[in-house]
């Protein structure tokens, strides 16, 4: 009798364990209100970069997920930094030669401003992004590629710009040997200290509403494991019990030689 | 009668226990191997890392074959999807997104679903699916979408009525940590689909995989 409790109780509990892993925890949906945007990022000034960037808006706050490639790689034996800015209030689009007025070759960022306007947000890798730290070079991304992504507070007027499409994304820094001879010699509209070449546009794209109007950020909790390795520690656990098991009944024999003495 | 209370000899208390072991051993097994699978197949060029295979400047080497219908189509939500080369039939769920922004997934393991703050099969632009690898039993939906190769083809049937053809162009694993939010929902010129599914190690203690694989598609 004893033993019949016994085995229900063990064919109970095996049949919870049982249930607790076949049950899947669904989740639950929620409305967004959140709106992405895109800029397609090319080439200024005969940069040979390209890029993407995606801004999706939650109120004020915005997520940035960029990615670039073909930018000038070093700047004085290290990682060249690229000062970049959403910049908001004129006509929301890139400028074309036509807006290069001193005929230098390069289409600098005061020349392009009738075009992007001025800057509303500067995407810094950290700390401040007003448009007074739109040329800081140490908080700006470096290098010839790069992945930025960030979450940062907008302003009213960077974000009624995006919301109005005037808003432009502009990525600065052009490799100077890649610039005419009368270029070169120039100093920097915006930094004087600054060769013209460090703070002129290499890529530009004006945000556009994006065709997903919400991105999700990450990645997809799509698995549960029941196909992985580790589920074969399960059956490791069932060995391991058989083996007590007959390990116990081993033990059983000697115990009579144990308890006779 | 006599009054003796009883006493369990060291024997039976030995035969006692051995039995609740090989009872609970026994069902633990029978557990472990009815739900034992193979692993789910990873992707043939699953290498980490960013690939641009959906960037509208760097189109797929891989031609896109048939006729070239590639005419982009109004909205109409997706009510089926199957994909012949791996088993995959399925109707569609909506996902939206949880409260952290990340995407829903669904709530059944064996049903795909469609991000529905994206475009619909046809439009222009990316259209996401999403389906499980496996669930704590068994095979998911999206079990063997690491099995798909190039050229494949993922058909869609639209609440319009009308059914759709993407060809496959790639197939990658990613780290969830660096997930491809470009690649996979940036703006296409064409018609375009994404599926995507676990992959990659299984983290026990947060029981969630860490990577995910993504197979991208053409309009064709």
């Amino acid at each position: 009798m004893r033993f019949q409790k016994l085995a229900a109780a063990v064919a109970a509990s095996g049949g919870a364990i049982a249930l607790a892993l076949f049950a899947a925890s669904p989740a639950i949906a929620q409305t967004t209100g959140a709106t992405s945007y895109q800029a397609n990022l090319q080439a200024l000034n005969n940069s040979g970069a390209s890029g993407t960037l995606m801004v999706t808006l939650n109120g004020s706050q915005a997520t940035i997920t960029e990615h670039t490639s073909g930018l000038a790689a070093t700047f004085s034996g290290n990682p060249y930094p690229h000062v970049q800015h959403i910049h908001i209030g004129a006509k929301g689009t890139c400028p074309t030669t036509a807006a290069d007025m001193n005929s230098d070759g390069v289409i600098s960022t005061t020349e392009g401003g009738p075009s992007y306007g001025a800057i509303g947000t500067t995407l810094s890798t950290s700390g401040p992004t007003t448009p007074a730290s739109g040329t800081v070079l140490n908080i700006a991304p470096s290098g010839a590629s790069f992945d930025y992504s960030r979450t940062i507070t907008l302003d009213a007027a960077t974000l009624a710009s995006i919301q109005a499409n005037t808003g432009v994304i502009v990525v600065h820094g052009l490799d100077p040997a890649t610039l005419s001879a009368k270029a070169q010699a120039e100093k920097s509209d915006l930094v004087p200290a600054l060769p013209l070449a460090a703070t002129s546009p290499a890529l530009c794209g004006a945000l556009v509403a994006s065709q997903t109007s919400s991105v999700p950020t990450g990645g997809a909790a799509t698995g549960a494991g029941g196909t992985s390795q580790t589920q074969h520690n399960v059956e490791l656990l069932g060995v391991a019990l058989l083996a007590g098991s007959v390990a116990l009944l081993g033990a059983r024999k000697l115990i009579p030689a144990l308890t006779r003495s | 009668m006599r009054n003796v209370p009883r006493r369990w000899s060291p024997r039976t208390a030995a035969a006692t226990f051995a039995i609740i072991l090989a009872v609970a051993g026994t069902a633990t097994l029978i557990v472990g191997y009815t739900e034992r699978h193979t692993p789910p197949p990873r992707p043939a060029d699953a290498a980490a890392g960013r690939t641009q295979p959906t960037s509208p400047s760097t189109p797929h080497t891989k031609p896109v074959p048939t006729t070239p219908t590639t005419t982009a189509l109004g909205a109409s939500p997706p009510v089926d999807l199957s994909i012949p080369s791996i088993g995959v039939r399925s109707s569609i769920v909506e996902l939206g997104q949880n409260a952290d922004g990340t995407i829903e997934v669904p709530s059944s393991f064996h049903v795909a679903g469609w991000y529905k703050y994206g475009v619909t099969p046809g439009q222009n632009g990316p259209s996401v699916f999403l389906g499980h690898v496996d669930s704590m039993s068994g095979p998911g939906i999206f079990y063997r979408l690491g099995a798909l190769h190039p050229g494949d083809h993922v058909r869609v049937t639209r609440q319009d009525g009308r059914t759709v053809t993407f060809a496959i162009t790639g197939i990658r694993q990613y780290a969830k940590s660096t997930f491809p939010t470009i690649d996979v929902y940036a703006n296409t010129t064409v018609p375009t689909i994404r599926l995507v599914t676990c992959g990659g190690a299984f983290d026990s203690a947060t029981h969630h995989y860490l990577s995910n694989i993504v197979a991208f598609g053409q309009l064709i």
